[in-house]
């Protein structure tokens, strides 16, 4: 038997902040993945999740994100820098699954309304991404002074970032086709 | 680490799943303390994928 559906990329928009710039940022990368052949996305806000706060981990873990976490085969996460760091609010949702997201790919996409793009917030990010066994890839998007990125529609104002994020995706997908033929296909030395 | 040999079947299509990771994790319950490592500290938590539908399951390591 054979898994030959589509990938599935979904991006999570990792910030529940009221006019919060992310959001033109997570749609412009879920509709450059929906360009790809064979490949699909959606936006998972995790604004519109139950999150419980009076437990954590897998103890408020919502049926319908580790659904989707589980048949994704790679996560595009987009996350503003807050305090030099991500938003709790982001971490808090990812603890909540764990298995769902083993030798699957991940890219980071920063955001900051300063010129670093959330270089920080990366940074900080990038071990645990590893303790929850995501494979981070090298490229990242930075969209630093994001004010002048895109308009208060969502409408993309610097078209550098095509060519930006289409090598992020190049690295996403073979990424996750890789990883995926190695989930499905290569046992664990015993 | 990999000593539980029964492969384990996909809870959506039935197919024989991939066990293509192990992670330490720390146990949280009584029952958890069962299946405690005490040469790696821990205890394994296996991570299997179906090569049919791509579902992923775990199982703790006896």
């Amino acid at each position: 038997m054979t898994n030959d559906r589509p990938l599935s990329i979904p991006v999570i928009l990792g910030t529940t902040r009221k006019g919060r710039m992310s959001a033109h940022a997570a749609r412009f990368i879920v509709g450059q993945i929906e360009k790809r052949n064979r490949v699909t996305s959606e936006l998972i806000d995790i604004s519109k999740l139950p999150m419980p706060i009076d437990d954590a981990g897998e103890g408020i873990k919502d049926p319908a994100f580790s659904e989707k976490m589980a048949m994704a085969d790679a996560l595009v996460i987009v996350t503003p820098e807050y305090n030099h760091s991500f938003p709790g609010l982001l971490k808090h949702i990812l603890d909540s699954c764990l298995k769902e997201y083993i030798h699957k790919a991940a890219g980071i996409v920063g955001v900051s309304a300063g010129p670093f793009g959330g270089v920080r917030a990366i940074q900080d990010f990038l071990p645990v991404m590893r303790e929850l066994g995501l494979v981070n890839i090298f490229w990242d998007v930075n969209f630093g002074n994001v004010v002048k990125v895109f308009d208060e529609s969502g409408r993309l104002l610097d078209q550098a970032f095509m060519g930006r994020v289409d090598k992020f995706l190049n690295e996403l997908i073979w990424m996750a086709k890789t990883l995926r033929y190695g989930r499905d296909k290569i046992a664990l030395e015993s | 680490m990999a000593s539980q040999k029964s492969k384990m079947i996909c809870p959506k299509c039935g197919a024989e799943m991939n066990h293509h990771a192990d992670k330490l994790v720390d146990p949280v319950t009584p029952e958890d303390r069962k299946h405690f490592n005490y040469t790696l500290g821990g205890m394994i938590e296996e991570m299997h994928c179906c090569p049919g539908c791509g579902a992923v399951a775990s199982r703790k390591e006896e």
